[in-house]
């Protein structure tokens, strides 16, 4: 058989080096190509993860025991001897980038599995990879974007556990101290973003400008080489389908936090809408989760640690049952409050305005007296605030300290207003008056606890008014809270009150309970987990939207917004896709036919979001369970995987 | 004196058998009282201890010595469980499982621990004892009067930890309904005409609590076919902009599929009701008509000239701190312009007040839509668990009931000697588990049903169903077929989605073989009953006379309703007084027989 000469790149080689002259025969397989290549550049190293590309046609010659002639490779080919993994900046949900090396030969469906395993993601069928959206020329690139770096750090080849350290940390984080900082950007939410931060973001307005990142999303079924990506470009890391399975807090730390960062994002940036009760206790909860992260883990697992509070918490209780009955008595009488404080009923039609008494918490009810001395005897009114709505009325810059009470009563609600004298007393009275409404004692656990998480807050409309001199943790900026809408509507004192209206709400709850309250109200918002499209229905002259759920398909009117049909997946017979003309076809039962064809995005797209769909919803319920990658990109692959 | 001996281990008897928890047999021939229909008023204790019924007293009188028992036997377990890694005082009271086999009135724990050398350590216990009675003194109990549908009614002692739950399972065990997952306890308030059916997991005590002292408000133990409807039917709720006939012709598997869909993921799904609904104004008189949208978060409107894009909507009210009630006759109270009106309101509230909200539908069925949604966004997960627990519920007894009935038929004038001592207050722990008959010594155990059709079971309540059923137009209910064998109830494995396919460009939802294996059936769901009326078990037998059709208002009853004054009012009695009281009344009954 006749030899002849391949030429072939060899990076290692300097970018200047002539290409490599290999001699050949047609009917020599891959792997010996690969071979007489690594002889003859007569350099010593790992050549392990090196496989032949095809530069002009845009192919991986992956297969070594193939022949040249069965891949097609001529005289006139140019190969490149390549690493399959590259260097990738991955912008993550949280937007931070981090750079790591990802495989560039398999397809994106598995080289996202990669992926996830290093930043110990479970479950990367939910996720997959974006190109960047094309930003408008900056006149000068000044910003340098942090960058972590996680290039060092060794994929590891095989497919079994993740050993993971006893905090939970996977065990390829804890061996040096940047791979340990990387974690902790991974696992903990990022403070809040200053207002103008968000404000510069790109916003989608309407909902063609929310089809249009769909199109951006890559292709599983291809590799990152096959399309285009070059070593070193950028890429974001998403959620895509929102159908988060089987989310467990102890082992799904980075995947809560990421996740919990891209439905932040997605209702500061207004990708998803929400009513202003809804950003008010969003931006309560991004309070909260962010003053929580600076001191409590998300989880605290460690089985080593589970014991021993176990062990600590047995030892107590028998610490407490050898103690005598006294202690238990003086536990069961309840803490009491006492004080001065002025009270207002609106109700009643009087210029009186304020007046003051001698007030008494206990339990669940204030009564006041007119005097500290006459407070043996019958109080002039009780209240028992157990169910009330209770409002703060505050302005530190006026000394304004009152407390709104809406207390049930059988004929409705009876309006109070307190007034107390300084923050101090505000802030004991306030605690007290809203664990009374929820039912609960001076004594509770939970009251000191609301002393100071109503003080910080006091603390952070003290610092709001225009001084950046003072940022402690505690005074952040509440417009950082809510979207770019509410920072135009309201000023910061006006939203910090509304903001703590909706802040005790969720002030008792953990850590891992406010990134879940989040996740949760995000997931019940009307339009959640709604992937847009601009499409075309056969028969239809003008564009419409096509919106695709985890459920169901919705065709939206483009001008009016307004939903006109809806199909669900489990009435779909089958769809199909005409690559020639680039046409989704879809039936349903009851013989109903649709089919469009997409403007905005790329058909193969869409009909990879239909897939993938579909494969979330036969993903089993028994944990441990192997990702059935076949079926996925029978699902979504389209002609080439076929 | 031998006679009040006798009388008394006769009633001790008595009391025993009616705290029973679920699972233990009771072989009383049948009540009297064929129809089950409760209705609960409760009492001022005082004045109405008098009055109460002998079997009523009976079992109040067994609530409180249990409760007494249970306080007592605690200390000296606490005793005993000090190497129990959490004996926090909350679940020591729950009784263990031996409780049911200690002799009535325990051995006072303190006499073993003065027999102990150390006098300091018996002392400790004593206090012990003695904080724990105190702590149980305090418990709030409520003497509950429930009207049954036929008029008369079944009065019970409810302490503030009880369920709604609870009080059920209670009922069930009293008046031998048939179980299934519609009874529930209803209150009414004739004053603002509002009626609502108490969710499972809700206290009894905190909602009548806030009954006024003059309150006629009454609470009643019925049948209400909306109480599940969106669990049986999710599809008349999720998806109620498709047509009536599709809605209808649902398969089951897809009603699953629905139900996994919104109650099974992180994120309970609200059902996205919006339509044009009618709102009286604050504090004033006209009704004005505006278009509403349910949320998660809250019942919002379009404020006048805006669409109804979210952020601008306006939130009218957030359910945190209200219930919803289903409001009657408001054409006639408040020219309503229709009657199908509900409102919120905080569950104080007892009186007409600018801060109810009023809310007044089209039709009924936008109604049952509106207040289910609402109940859904605001119990939340709670209320499909309490589904669940009911489904079990209904069909653990639904098997037991059969066993009952053949019991019931054999004659026997058994002395109801029964060794149970249960504790009332927590929930009975086997409520999955068919529970086993009970040591009978005299009566040999039920033969076992050859065949379970046997007992031609008449359909009962089908005249009351039906009365209702006209009153609830969603889901008809139609005859009752014979009750179908529960055991083999069991749902072909193939409510998932179907499995996609493979061969060719298309995508094959259906059939194929290269099929990757349907996901395995979700957990707890086996057991629910799809078809939309649930036949019941075999019920109590009907009453002598059918009744006649029973007017919708359960307000308004006709038939032998003992009239009785009820003075509702609390009572939260500190242990020792009640008692006493207790002891004083049951002696007058004495002396009067």
């Amino acid at each position: 058989m006749a030899v002849w000469d391949l030429s072939v790149m060899v990076e290692e080689l300097g970018p200047e080096a002539p290409a490599l002259k290999v001699s050949v025969t047609s009917d020599l397989h891959v792997g010996g190509v690969i071979l007489k290549i690594v002889q003859k550049t007569d350099i010593k190293k790992d050549w392990s993860d090196h496989a032949l590309w095809w530069e002009q046609k845009q192919q991986w010659l992956l297969k070594p025991a193939w022949t040249l002639d069965k891949c097609g490779v001529h005289a006139d080919a140019r190969l490149c001897f390549t690493p399959q993994h590259k260097p990738l900046r991955l912008g993550l949900p949280n937007g931070a980038t981090v750079s790591l090396r990802a495989c560039f030969s398999s397809p994106v469906f598995r080289s996202i599995m990669g992926i996830c395993r290093l930043l110990n993601i479970r479950h990367p069928e939910e996720l997959s990879l974006l190109r960047p959206a094309e930003e408008k020329k900056k006149k000068k690139d000044t910003a340098q974007e942090e960058l972590y770096d996680l290039t060092g750090v060794p994929l590891s080849a095989g497919l079994g556990a993740v050993v993971t350290l006893s905090d939970g940390m996977p065990a390829h984080f804890a061996e040096s101290p940047e791979a340990e900082a990387v974690y902790k950007m991974l696992s903990v939410s990022q403070p809040a973003p200053a207002p103008e931060t968000i404000n510069k973001l790109y916003r989608p307005t309407s909902v063609v400008e929310k089809a249009q990142v769909n199109s951006r999303w890559l292709d599983s079924s291809r590799s990152l080489l096959q399309q285009g990506v070059q070593e070193n470009s950028k890429l974001l890391l998403r959620f895509k389908y929102f159908s988060f399975y089987d989310l467990v807090p102890k082992v799904d730390v980075v995947r809560l936090t990421q996740l919990y960062e891209q439905a932040r994002w997605a209702v500061l940036l207004e990708e998803i809408e929400c009513t202003e009760e809804e950003m008010m206790l969003f931006a309560a909860l991004q309070y909260h989760i962010g003053k929580v992260s600076l001191t409590e883990a998300l989880v605290t697992p460690s089985p080593a640690m589970d014991d021993l509070d176990f062990a600590l918490q047995c030892l107590e209780v028998k610490m407490d049952g050898e103690s005598s009955g006294v202690d238990m008595l003086e536990s069961m009488t309840a803490p009491q409050l006492h004080d001065y404080l002025k009270i207002f009923r609106p109700k009643r039609l009087t210029l009186k305005g304020y007046k003051q008494f001698w007030f008494t918490f206990k339990d669940m009810s204030i009564s006041y007296f007119k005097s500290k001395e006459e407070s043996f005897r019958e109080p002039i009114q009780q209240m028992n605030l157990k169910g009330c709505e209770v409002t703060p009325d505050v302005s530190v810059a006026n000394q304004k300290f009152c407390i709104k009470l809406l207390i049930p009563e059988p004929d409705g609600m009876n309006e109070v207003c307190l007034r107390c004298e300084n923050e101090q007393q505000y802030s004991n009275w306030m605690a007290a008056c809203r664990l009374a409404s929820k039912g609960k004692t001076l004594a509770d656990s939970s009251y000191p606890s609301e002393v100071q998480s109503i003080r910080s807050f006091l603390a952070m409309q003290r610092s709001v008014p225009g001084s950046n001199d003072a940022q402690t943790d505690e005074s952040i900026n509440t417009h950082s809270l809510v979207s770019p809408r509410y920072q135009k509507k309201y000023k910061a004192k006006q939203l910090t009150p509304r903001i703590l209206e909706s802040y005790q709400n969720v002030a008792q709850l953990s850590l891992t309970d406010a990134v879940q309250r989040f996740l949760q109200i995000w997931q019940a918002l009307p339009d959640f987990g709604v992937s847009y499209f601009v499409v075309r229905f056969k028969g239809c002259r003008k564009d419409e939207v096509l919106g695709i759920a985890n459920n169901r398909l919705i065709r939206i009117d483009l001008g009016v917004g307004d939903v006109v049909k809806t199909w669900r997946y489990n009435t779909m017979k089958q769809w199909n896709v005409n690559w020639d003309i680039r046409q989704v076809a879809i039936e349903f039962n009851g013989n109903v036919n649709i089919a469009f064809s997409c403007l905005t995005a790329d058909c193969k797209i869409v009909h990879e979001y239909i897939g993938g769909y579909i494969f979330m919803s036969t993903r089993g319920k028994e944990p441990g369970e192997t990702l059935n990658e076949e079926l996925f990109h029978k699902l979504t692959g389209g002609h080439e995987a076929l | 004196m031998d006679d009040i001996d006798a009388m008394f281990s006769d009633l001790l008897g008595e009391m025993d058998l009616l705290t029973q928890s679920l699972g233990v047999e009771d072989v009383r021939p049948p009540s009297p009282k064929k129809e089950v229909n409760l209705s609960v008023g409760f009492t001022d204790l005082n004045e109405s201890l008098l009055e109460l019924e002998d079997n009523d007293l009976d079992a109040l009188m067994a609530d409180l010595m249990a409760d007494l028992d249970a306080t007592e036997k605690l200390a000296a377990e606490k005793k005993a469980a000090a190497k129990d890694p959490h004996p926090t005082l909350e679940n020591l009271h729950l009784p263990s499982p031996d409780h049911a086999s200690v002799p009535a009135p325990p051995l006072p724990p303190a006499h073993r621990a003065s027999s102990a050398e150390n006098e300091e350590q018996a002392k400790a216990d004593k206090i012990k004892l003695a904080l724990e009675k105190l702590k149980e003194a305090k418990v709030k109990k409520l003497v509950v009067k429930v009207e049954m549908t036929n008029g008369s009614s079944k009065t019970l002692m409810v302490d503030e930890r009880q369920t709604v739950r609870d009080v059920l399972d209670n009922l069930f065990e009293k008046t031998h309904c048939d179980c299934n997952v519609d009874w529930c306890l209803y209150e009414t308030n004739p004053e603002l005409q509002t009626e609502r059916g108490f969710e499972d997991h809700e206290n009894l005590v905190e909602p009548l609590s806030a009954w006024t002292r003059d309150s006629e408000n009454k609470v009643l133990f019925r049948e209400q076919e909306d109480k599940y409807a969106v669990f049986k039917n999710p599809q008349n709720f999720y998806l109620w902009k498709k047509d009536k006939k599709a809605l209808k012709d649902m398969k089951d598997k897809d009603k699953e599929l629905l139900l996994e869909e919104n109650f099974c993921g992180s994120s309970i799904i609200v059902p996205d009701l919006e339509g044009a609904l009618y709102l009286k104004e604050d504090g004033k008189k006209s009704w004005k008509q505006r278009y509403f949208l349910l949320r998660a978060s809250g019942i919002y409107y379009v404020p006048k000239g805006k669409t109804k894009t979210s952020r601008d909507l306006v939130s009218l009210v957030n359910f945190d701190n209200v219930n919803v009630y289903y409001a009657k006759e408001y054409k006639a109270k408040y020219k309503a312009p229709t009657d199908f009106c509900f409102i919120l309101k905080h569950p104080q509230i007892q009186k007409e007040s600018q801060y109810i909200k009023y809310l007044c539908c089209d039709d009924h069925r936008a109604m049952t839509l509106w207040v289910t949604g609402i109940r859904v966004a605001k119990y939340g997960i709670a209320l499909y668990e309490n589904y669940k627990t009911a489904v079990k519920r209904s069909s653990a007894s639904s098997s037991w009931t059969d066993r009952i009935n053949s019991t019931q038929s054999t004659p026997s004038p058994t002395p109801k000697a029964k060794a149970a001592n249960g504790h009332p207050l927590p929930p009975p722990p086997l409520m999955d588990v068919l529970p086993p008959p009970p040591p009978d010594p005299v009566m040999p155990p039920p033969p076992p049903l050859p065949n379970k059709g046997g007992l031609p079971p008449p359909p009962p309540p089908s005249s009351v169903t039906k009365n209702r059923g006209g009153a609830l137009p969603p889901a008809p209910v139609e005859d009752f077929p014979p009750p179908p064998p529960l055991d083999d109830g069991e749902l072909p494995p193939d409510f998932m989605p179907p499995p996609p396919p493979a061969a060719g460009v298309g995508f094959y939802l259906h059939g194929g073989e290269a099929l990757p294996p349907p996901p395995p059936d979700p957990v707890g769901l086996p057991l629910a009953p799809p078809p939309p009326g649930p036949p019941p078990p075999p019920p109590p037998p009907p009453p002598v006379g059918a009744p006649a059709p029973r007017p919708v208002l359960p307000a308004k009853r006709e038939g032998p309703a003992p009239p009785k004054r009820t003075t509702p009012g609390l009572s939260a009695p500190s242990g020792g007084d009640f008692m006493s009281e207790l002891m004083v009344a049951m002696q007058k009954k004495r002396v009067q027989q």
